[in-house]
């Protein structure tokens, strides 16, 4: 085009200007308001435009996806995570007391001392209720409700050793106070877990129901994460049981070399406090940091590929 | 590895009860976070053992690399049925997928299918479980609603843990192009005939004495006339020696215009101007070359593609694979059209315009180029009103204002004497080319 002309084609075609683009019929149907006319529906495209805790999240927390009836497998989940979440909230009960709680204090500072006991039992009941509402309406909002009061529940200032001591777990020792935790803990995340998996698995049956999804071979893919469910709990407990034990190992240890290194360490109130847990998890997981870092899962594979070759 | 939204939000809240645990001396709250973070890390541990690439690479390309192994024991192959259809055809499609891993995998695959396709039979999405040293075939069939160019591919591949917490994914880079063709409707005449007749003979008649089957009139013996052609009842009537002329049937160069501009993709992604209009050009084109007629074609939008004017089954081949291309874009006018091809195409000539006939002010002047040089103009046009109104895009006032309009400038262009046919939607384009006509 030559300098400074126009950037219209008004000099080509005897002075008539040609549209750059399009007229946008759309746009005209949108104006028009002769006779009453309303816009059509389908004249502006529906975008959806994603909430903030949308886009916080990546995308949708609820599936807005409508599930066909339960099939065995989803009723299977169903009833393991009723199960699971009653295991739950009698273990939460049982390990999380009301003393050191929001609610729990601000009974105290009414002087109405059973209102903490009576908060905290509505909290579960609630953590329960909404937990059957999500499973067997497999609705997530329920769930997701579900998680958080279980949660909340366990959030405790000055939850320390002394507090144990005052409630239903000082009737045990600590080898079985900690593996009593330990169930709760591998409790709740399976919960989260086979809730989560009552929702997949919908999902999964009504894409293969509808013919989005073909599934060959259910039968083995299934057997994968049943075998999985049971695997899995084991494998975090003794990972969370080492953690918890630290207080107990660490002395062990030490009773190779040095015995009287060792009745200190386990005397010792930084490891049997929840600092202990803390430096436990730092050596379980520099043990698997370790793992990765050597690319072991690959070296595994490779092994058993040419083993099997 | 991929990390899924259930682990980052797994993840998170395990450092959120980790720290708060420690902050508020709470270790049941630190327990949950380890049983959270030992939950992921078994979890990534089995993942990490997927037999598929982070990366997505070719296979090949992955030979000299330490994961090598673990990405050379998938392969697929495909197989389709039809690499050129007609517009709502169908294609089966058979994916051989290949395992050559002495262990047993579970993979989801899905093979890339455009979107604008359904699939009528079958599924191109799998969850299964491939044995070692196992082959197995996925079937499926795609139906193909619209023309274009398409291709199938790539084939992703996805393994994950069985909690769907960590996946990884490969794309196996098998592509299969086919191309489908607009759809055709079979004509019995298309009422356009040319005035000027190449030399060669064809299979139509037209209204000029020479080579033909059809008898046009009679005149007198000029001596080197075949004796075959003595006309012996009209010499014994009038004792004349005369002689029978036919018909001569002949070849003409039809042009097809068929405007692409942005403008004539209005309505529903089905049922718009273009769609009607490569129907109708591969309808027409097919016709005319049936009847040994030279088709040339030329499409216009953001440039102009032209297609010179040929004969024979290639030909036909070539308009199609040129129209299932056409691609609304741009605003060239008509115009600009004329002025390029007047000078390449024979005095004339029947010329086949198909526009839906919006915004281009240029429309008139460039019909009456063509007619002043005695071109036979046709001018189709599919109203994309009509589209828009049934879609319910357009409300009644509108819609009568604009079709006002549309038919003050048809009728003015019939007053330049080129044939007009306000095609609307669902009307058979033989109907609409009879109409046009003034049949």
């Amino acid at each position: 085009m030559v300098a400074g002309k126009s950037a219209d084609t008004a000099h080509l075609y005897e002075g008539k200007v040609m549209r750059a683009a399009a007229p946008s019929r759309k746009k005209l149907a949108g104006k028009m308001k002769a006779g009453g006319a309303e816009v059509p529906d389908d004249a502006v495209p529906k975008v959806h435009i994603p909430t903030f805790v949308e886009s916080l999240f990546g995308g949708p927390l609820v599936p807005k996806m409508k599930f066909l009836p339960a099939d065995r497998m989803v009723q299977t989940l169903q009833l393991i995570g009723g199960g699971l979440m009653m295991m739950l909230a009698v273990l939460t009960y049982l390990v999380t007391p009301a003393d050191g709680t929001f609610w729990n204090g601000f009974a105290l500072w009414m002087g109405f001392d059973a209102l903490g006991q009576i908060l905290h039992l509505v909290i579960v009941i609630a953590a329960l209720g909404a937990g059957f509402f999500g499973i067997f309406r497999r609705d997530a909002r329920g769930l997701l409700v579900s998680y958080v009061l279980f949660i909340v529940i366990s959030l405790r200032f000055a939850a320390s050793k002394d507090t144990f001591d005052t409630g239903v777990l000082s009737e045990v020792g600590e080898f079985w106070t900690k593996q009593l935790i330990v169930l709760y803990a591998v409790s709740l995340v399976m919960y989260m877990e086979v809730t989560n998996g009552i929702i997949r698995f919908s999902m999964l049956d009504t894409s293969i129901r509808t013919g989005e999804v073909y599934v060959m071979n259910v039968k083995k893919v299934l057997s994968r994460y049943h075998i999985s469910l049971v695997v899995t709990p084991v494998i975090a407990a003794f990972v969370a049981s080492c953690t918890l034990l630290i207080n107990v190992i660490i002395p062990w240890f030490f009773e190779f070399f040095d015995k009287e290194t060792s009745v200190r360490l386990s005397q010792s109130v930084e490891l049997t406090s929840v600092y202990g847990v803390a430096l436990g998890t730092m050596f379980v997981f520099i043990l698997v940091a370790t793992l990765f870092a050597a690319n072991i899962p690959l070296r595994i594979q490779q092994w058993r590929e040419a083993a099997d070759d | 590895m991929a990390w899924s939204r259930k682990s980052a939000m797994f993840a998170s809240l395990a450092t959120a009860l980790y720290l708060l645990g420690l902050v508020l001396r709470n270790s049941q709250l630190v327990t949950v976070a380890v049983v959270f973070l030992s939950f992921l890390t078994w979890a990534a541990l089995r993942a990490a053992h997927a037999d598929v690439a982070a990366t997505g690479r070719r296979i090949d390309e992955e030979e000299d690399s330490e994961d090598a192994p673990t990405l050379a024991s998938l392969s697929a192959m495909r197989k389709i049925s039809a690499a050129r259809i007609f517009e709502d055809g169908e294609i089966q499609v058979t994916l051989r997928l290949q395992n050559h891993s002495p262990l047993s995998k579970i993979l989801e695959v899905k093979d890339t299918v455009p979107e604008v396709m359904r699939i009528k039979e079958g599924a191109n999405y799998i969850l299964m479980e491939l044995g070692p040293r196992r082959e197995t075939l996925i079937e499926y069939t795609v139906e193909c609603p619209l023309r274009g160019f398409y291709t199938l591919g790539p084939v992703s591949i996805r393994v994950q843990d069985p909690f769907g917490l960590f996946h990884k994914e490969k794309e196996i880079h098998v592509y299969d192009d086919f191309l489908v063709f607009p759809k055709t409707e079979d004509l019995k005449e298309a009422f356009v005939k040319s005035r000027v007749p190449k030399i060669f003979t064809g299979a139509v008649n037209i209204r000029q004495p020479g080579e033909g089957s059809n008898f046009y009139n009679l005149r007198e013996y000029i001596p080197g006339d075949p004796m075959r052609k003595v006309n012996w009842k009209a010499y014994a009537r009038s004792g004349k020696m005369m002689v029978n002329e036919f018909e001569r049937d002949a070849v003409s160069d039809i042009i097809l215009i068929v405007d692409s501009r942005s403008i004539s993709e209005t309505g529903p992604v089905s049922r718009n101007s273009l769609v009607y209009s490569t129907r109708a050009a591969a309808s027409l084109a097919q016709y005319f070359l049936s009847r040994r007629d030279s088709v040339g074609l030329v499409i216009y939008g953001s440039d102009i593609n032209s297609v010179d004017r040929d004969t024979g089954k290639k030909q036909l081949y070539v308009l199609l694979t040129k129209l299932a291309g056409a691609a609304a874009k741009g605003n060239t006018p008509l115009q600009v059209v004329t002025n390029r091809i007047m000078p390449h195409i024979n005095k004339g000539s029947p010329i086949i315009i198909l526009s839906p006939l919006e915004g281009d002010p240029t429309l008139i002047n460039a019909v009456r180029d063509f007619r002043a040089r005695e071109f036979d103009v046709t001018v189709l046009s599919p109203s994309s009103l009509e589209f828009e109104f049934d879609a319910k895009r357009l409300d009644r006032t509108g819609y009568e204002v604009m079709k006002t309009e549309r038919d003050i400038l048809m009728t003015e262009l019939r007053g330049l004497g080129a044939f007009v046919m306000d095609w609307e939607p669902d009307m058979l384009l033989s109907t609409a080319l009879a109409g046009a006509r003034g049949f």
